[in-house]
């Protein structure tokens, strides 16, 4: 009996992941690696990697989905769909009570509201700028010379929290300049920063609400800091995969597979 | 279908020496211009950078009135009467009293205050003494009013909104073949070309006798404007058709229902007035205005509604908040997107658009 494999590729501002499943839903393989300056590239790099990782060839993958924001530039995808619907079949095949998703990545964060079944029922993004997003947290992290580990870890959060009252970036960093001349401790600084962050979120997640159990995934649910405050603004415990910056690519591998046995249903393959 | 380029032709109209008012969004009683030979061009959203505007107006200040300032700061000279600032909203009000008095323009600066609320006696009386007051000044400064004059224009605007609104319902039932663009391009022509000229165009469109090959996507579109070329092209390509619109640009100035030929010209334009569908820029009742929307959803069969919301415009923003929610206790998807009229489209705004989409298509699959 002939075996059908699928893929998963998330091209995202920063990271470019892939998720390679079999017909039964079964990970066998994961990656992430930098986007860097191309996304074609990085895309073509990490199929690679995520092959080698298994024993099968580019041929054995029956069906692939492109996905996040350089979805259009994977020459070798057979579909593409976005990341918002991705992360919801995603989170849903993780942790099928999940109601609500909140990625958060790079440079775009979102909320998504999914159905029982991982369909998308709703969902919000950040606007134009980074506030709210990893790419936030980075510019802050080089202005307070502190590793992206140092910054996220639970320890900043334990004290006082220095205040931060804007989310814009370029205003935001200025306000760290002047805590940092006043000798306000790092610490502090990075809990006030946090707090920014979980508030823009919040915001975000009230103005669709929230539905079941909710699912944090995109590379900030790694920054343990900002979970614990989320946690303690939303009133509740976080789901967080072992893998929050794979999840696009599952869900993108998932698609794949459904699309490709409706296909075969239908005929038309 | 071959529609004229604006500027183009509104060139070439002043060429022959045709009386051009620059008239600014969005209701004004086009008809009584058209009884003096004036032809309207209207000012919604001029291309070209904001530069000039911006030394006048605040940061806050809706890209219409930006757009519209920096365009009469060129002195265009398709603009020979004059300009008419109907009062649409505050920001429009003030940018009217504005360049009347202090940044003072060599062309006369007229406006025109419609009443906000609905239909009642005290509305009629004084969008009646409006519409008279206008003829006085607009005789004051050309010649007495031909009544006849007056009436064939009105006839004109009959002729005219009888086609949009068959055209409109043909669009909702998919008995129209016109991509998004195009047909937001004929909605909008209405604003550039001389009633006859629109009113021949308008004659050329081909409504289905059977309906249209079924359509993948449904949306329906709420705002001021249409969304931008580069959005309907996009929604063109991902098979999505906007079947019904909610738009000040759109079918916000066409009347609800069809309306007797007219007889009586003020009478005729009163009653217009107050048929046309309720606006966010008219005041008025929400409550209207979202049993309206509703309707056109059913009508139309329409999936989603898409707000293509002007950025820092306060009219549409006070009614936005309420009407999502109204809509998302329906369970009718929603998608916001906020335009500063710009000319490309978004990373964020293509990935927000694409994903409204595989929601409407998911919905329907299942
Ligand atoms: N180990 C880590 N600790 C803390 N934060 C991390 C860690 N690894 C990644 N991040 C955060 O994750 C962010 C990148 O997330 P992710 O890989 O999901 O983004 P992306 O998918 O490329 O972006 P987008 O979806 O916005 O296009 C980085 O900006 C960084 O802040
Ligand atoms: S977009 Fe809104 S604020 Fe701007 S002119 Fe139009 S109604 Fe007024
Ligand atoms: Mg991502």
């Amino acid at each position: 009996m002939a075996e059908f494999y699928f893929a998963g590729v998330d091209v995202g501002s920063l990271s470019t992941d892939v998720s390679i499943i079999d017909d039964s839903g079964k990970v066998l393989s994961e990656i992430v690696i930098p986007t860097s300056v191309n996304g074609s590239e990085a895309a073509e790099a990490a199929f690679d990697s995520a092959l080698k990782l298994t024993n099968l060839s580019r041929d054995g993958i029956t069906a692939i989905t492109a996905t996040g924001y350089g979805r259009a530039s994977v020459a070798f995808a057979t579909g593409k769909t976005t990341e918002i619907s991705c992360h919801g079949v995603g989170a849903h095949q993780l942790f099928p009570k999940t109601g609500t998703v909140i990625d958060i990545g790079g440079q775009d964060s979102k909320v998504i509201q999914i159905d029982s079944r991982g369909r998308m029922l709703d969902f919000t993004m950040n606007d134009k700028c980074a506030a709210g997003t990893g790419r936030f947290l980075e510019v802050m992290a080089n202005r307070l010379e502190l590793d992206l580990d140092e910054l996220s870890s639970s320890k900043n959060i334990q004290g006082e929290s220095a205040p931060i009252s804007s989310t814009c970036t370029v205003f935001a960093e200025s306000e760290v300049i002047s805590l940092l001349a006043k000798n306000t401790p790092r610490e502090e600084i990075v809990h006030g920063l946090q707090r920014s962050i979980v508030n823009r979120i919040w915001s975000m997640v009230t103005s669709i609400g929230i539905e079941g159990e909710v699912t944090l995934t995109g590379g900030v649910a790694h920054n343990k800091g900002l979970v614990a405050l989320l946690e303690e603004k939303l009133g509740l415990t976080l789901n967080i995969p072992e893998n929050p910056q794979t999840v696009g690519a599952l869900g993108g591998a998932h698609i794949a597979r459904r699309a490709y046995h409706i296909s075969l249903e239908s005929g038309t393959n | 279908m071959m529609i004229p380029d604006r500027s183009e032709y509104l060139k070439g109209l002043a060429q022959t020496g045709q009386k051009i008012m620059g008239v600014l969004p969005a209701l004004y009683p086009r008809e009584l211009l058209w009884a003096f030979d004036i032809h309207a061009a209207e000012i919604w959203d001029p291309p070209g950078e904001i530069l000039h505007a911006n030394a006048h107006l605040q940061t806050t200040i809706c890209p219409i009135v930006k757009k519209s300032l920096e365009f009469i700061l060129k002195d265009p000279d398709i603009i020979n009467a004059g300009y008419l600032f109907p009062h649409t909203c505050d920001s429009l009000q003030n940018l009217g009293t504005q360049v009347k008095d202090l940044i003072g323009v060599s062309l006369p600066v007229y406006t025109f205050y419609n009443p906000k609320g609905s239909f009642n006696n005290t509305t009629i009386k004084y969008y009646r003494d409006i519409l008279q007051n206008f003829q006085l000044t607009l005789e004051t400064i050309y010649r007495p009013l031909d009544p006849e004059k007056l009436l064939t224009a009105c006839e004109l605007s009959h002729k005219i909104d009888s086609h949009l609104l068959a055209i409109h319902q043909a669009r909702m039932t998919n008995h129209l073949s016109l991509s998004n663009e195009e047909y937001f391009k004929l909605m909008r022509a209405q604003e550039y070309l001389l009633p006859a000229d629109y009113l021949n165009l308008l004659e050329q469109v081909d409504i289905l006798d059977q309906p249209g090959e079924s359509l993948k996507t449904r949306l329906m579109v709420s705002g001021i404007l249409p969304p931008t070329s580069k959005i309907l092209e996009f929604l063109d390509e991902l098979g999505v058709s906007i079947v019904a619109d909610d738009l000040l640009a759109g079918s916000r100035r066409i009347p609800k229902f069809s309306m007797d030929a007219p007889s009586s010209p003020i009478d005729y334009l009163t009653d217009r007035f107050f048929v046309l569908p309720p606006c966010s820029t008219r005041g008025g009742d929400l409550d209207e205005r979202m049993h309206h929307i509703s309707t056109r959803m059913k009508d139309s069969r329409a999936q989603g509604m898409l707000f293509d919301m002007v950025k820092f415009c306060e009219p549409e923003l006070f009614d936005h908040r309420l009407l999502v929610k109204t809509l998302r206790e329906k369970s009718i998807p929603v998608l916001t997107l906020e335009t500063e009229l710009e000319h490309h489209i978004s990373g964020q705004d293509k990935t927000r658009i694409e994903a409204f989409t595989e929601l409407l298509f998911d919905m329907v699959s299942t």
